[in-house]
């Protein structure tokens, strides 16, 4: 039964999630592609950098976030670089890409403290929403996600450093190799579960990070996650 | 609420799906950044007068008929059913906003609410609980349209009497053609409003800038797009257009209105005139030295509120500055400024609305911001600003002088330089 569940989590699962985030981001850019334009123009003043680096600028590094609460501003830079590295790290699980060991390591580069910061981060993001005003603004997809994104994190971070620092022979301990076969399988629409991954001492972590991250990526393009697509467009109007 | 209702409310939601308002109906996390930049909500720090409160008020009714996990998971996203109770929270949220945008300046994806409560504020039209005077100023005005010719006469008739006026003003011989009206080929087309003073003022400064003018037969008012009536604010702008195209002017100058400018300047899209403030034409002809004034005649101290409309919805920020920096000795800046400038509460037509009291208590941004910069005269440039000022002026005893910018150039203006 676990294998069962194991391998649905592992495999079909896995496709399921990114057909859904491919079609459901290429459906929210259709719907909007056909949305009538407005002759209206909705931007503010005073006009800053009207150019494609100004809107870049804006949607990357939140000036307006930084002013109105330093702290905040903080914790979601920090957080969103996290995630930006922890997704380099995922590639380096599929490939070996030579241009992303600039500086030689072992895979993850973080080596666990991108997965910390991110579970502090996250751990701030929903804190805030338990007291007033935020309380009141949340709805539910706000607690959700956030904790959804605590689990996939949480447990990815644990099986990583359990893998890396753990006590264990080498006969099963998981390499990025394992990993790599892994991902292959997948891309290539050939699947393999290997039984050095399945019977990994923290397999059941692993299937509990891939998950949760399913879930995630699943509900991303039809929940609020969508905005880190559709803030270059809304940014580009209020600077047009 | 009746299905045929319920069926009528979602067209009337899908007509407004255009581009922006996916964006802002999609981008918006709750991050909260925006939570209590609404003057309305300094006044009365209810979640309701929050601008993220007012948005997600539309976001659910949205979510539910036009999103999978509205209809599936409503729990999921909070969504709502229209019914009563909600349509009273859908007017809360639309008539308690006065569209000044300050929300937009604090929100790291720029959503712009108001934007999003043009949804509301046409659900409220077709549940009709839409502010009857605003309905009923607004249907006047498209009616004003329709049959402009049996308005003429009586117009031109009011429009003598304020000729008297400018000429006693300007020290002139004659009133004749002191408010020349249908005048073809004219630079300048100026649309005024309903009151003597948004005439007799611009036409003193007209006139002894020797410009070539004439005055429209409309107000440059929008009611509609107060109520939130799309096509009735298009029918009331294109009165305007209409007429500017007639004349053949080369230049339309609009009273000081923020929102029929902002209108006349971004929502119509390209047009065939340059659209002009007041304000910036004053600005212009005092810097060409085609009117000169008592400069440092105000001693004193004077500050200047931003009509939100005119200011960080259209850019005019320096100009009345310019102006005021030379009629008065001590011009002060009010804290916030420009850009950040809170709203005084008499925007988006709220100020005709019998809510006194309302505007009183979200007034007190403003109230505070006059009181710290310690002035004795507050200017402004928007007639709805001028009203709104007076009210919170008398219910919070300040004691200051409100005027318009016109007012005080028509005043102090050197007759015969």
């Amino acid at each position: 039964m676990w294998d069962y569940i194991s391998y649905l989590v592992m495999v079909p699962m896995v496709y399921v999630a990114f057909t859904t985030l491919i079609l459901g981001i290429i459906f929210k850019v259709y719907t909007v592609y056909k949305s009538p334009s407005i002759p209206a123009r909705l931007g503010v003043y005073p006009q800053d950098d009207i150019t494609p680096v100004g809107i870049i600028k804006d949607s990357l590094f939140w000036p307006v976030a930084l002013k109105k609460s330093p702290l905040l501003w903080g914790f979601l830079m920090v957080f969103h670089l996290a995630i930006v590295f922890l997704i380099i790290g995922h590639m380096e699980l599929i490939s070996d890409f030579r241009v992303l060991q600039i500086i030689p390591h072992d895979v993850f580069l973080g080596a666990g403290a991108l997965g910390m910061i991110l579970i502090v981060s996250t751990l701030y993001f929903l804190f805030r929403r338990f007291r007033s005003p935020f309380r009141e603004i949340s709805i539910p997809e706000d607690y959700l996600l956030l904790i959804i994104l605590f689990f996939s994190i949480l447990f990815g971070t644990i099986f990583h450093m359990s893998a890396r620092y753990g006590s264990y022979s080498e006969l099963v301990k998981i390499s990025a190799g394992d990993f790599r076969e892994y991902f292959m399988g997948l891309i290539t629409f050939k699947p393999v579960l290997s039984y050095k991954l399945a019977l990994a001492p923290h397999f059941i972590v692993l299937v509990l990070h891939v998950f949760f991250s399913n879930l995630f990526i699943i509900l991303f393009p039809f929940s609020k996650m969508i905005h880190s697509l559709f803030i270059f467009f809304a940014i580009s109007l209020k600077r047009k | 609420m009746e299905n045929q209702k319920i069926e009528e409310f979602k067209q009337l939601i899908k007509s407004r799906l255009n581009k922006p308002m996916r964006y802002y109906l999609d981008v918006c996390t709750r991050c909260g950044l925006c939570y209590d930049t609404c003057h309305a909500y300094y006044g009365i720090p209810k979640k309701e007068y929050s601008p993220v409160n007012r948005a997600e008020v539309v976001r659910k009714i949205y979510k539910k008929y036009f999103r999978p996990s509205g209809k599936f998971f409503p729990y999921w996203s909070d969504a709502t059913e229209i019914d009563d109770n909600v349509m009273e929270q859908v007017y809360e949220a639309a008539f308690s906003c006065t569209g000044c945008r300050r929300c937009m300046m604090f929100c790291p994806f720029g959503v712009d609410m108001p934007h999003i409560l043009s949804i509301a504020k046409l659900l409220l039209i077709a549940n009709e609980t839409a502010p009857e005077e605003l309905v009923m100023l607004a249907d006047g005005a498209v009616e004003k349209g329709k049959s402009i010719d049996l308005f003429k006469e009586g117009y031109r008739n009011v429009i003598k009497d304020l000729e008297t006026e400018v000429q006693k003003k300007l020290n002139l011989p004659s009133s004749e053609n002191l408010i020349p009206m249908e005048k073809k080929g004219a630079n300048i087309l100026y649309v005024g409003l309903s009151g003597a003073n948004s005439i007799v003022h611009p036409a003193v400064i007209f006139n002894s800038a020797k410009e070539d003018w004439t005055l429209s037969y409309f107000e440059a008012v929008n009611f509609g797009a107060f109520v939130g009536d799309p096509e009735k604010m298009q029918f009331i702008a294109n009165r305007i257009i209409k007429e500017a195209k007639e004349l053949g002017v080369k230049e339309v100058v609009i009273v000081e209105c923020g929102t029929a400018f902002r209108i006349m300047k971004h929502m119509m899209g390209e047009l065939p005139f340059k659209v002009s403030s007041i304000v910036e034409v004053i600005h212009r002809y005092i810097r060409d030295g085609r009117i000169k004034i008592r400069e440092g005649s105000i001693k004193e101290a004077v500050t200047y509120h931003d009509p939100c409309q005119l200011g960080r919805n259209s850019g005019v920020f320096d100009e009345p500055r310019y102006v005021l920096k030379k009629l008065a000795g001590d011009f002060r800046e009010m804290t916030p400024t420009r850009e950040l400038n809170w709203c005084c509460g008499g925007g988006g037509g709220l100020v005709a609305l019998d809510n006194e009291e309302f505007r009183i208590k979200s007034g007190k941004a403003k109230k505070d911001q006059i009181v710290a910069a310690g002035a004795s005269v507050v200017v402004s440039a928007c007639e709805n600003c001028i009203l709104q000022l007076n009210t919170i002026n008398q219910g919070y005893g300040l004691g200051v002088e409100v005027k318009s910018l016109s007012e005080l150039v028509s005043e102090n203006i050197l007759t015969g330089a």
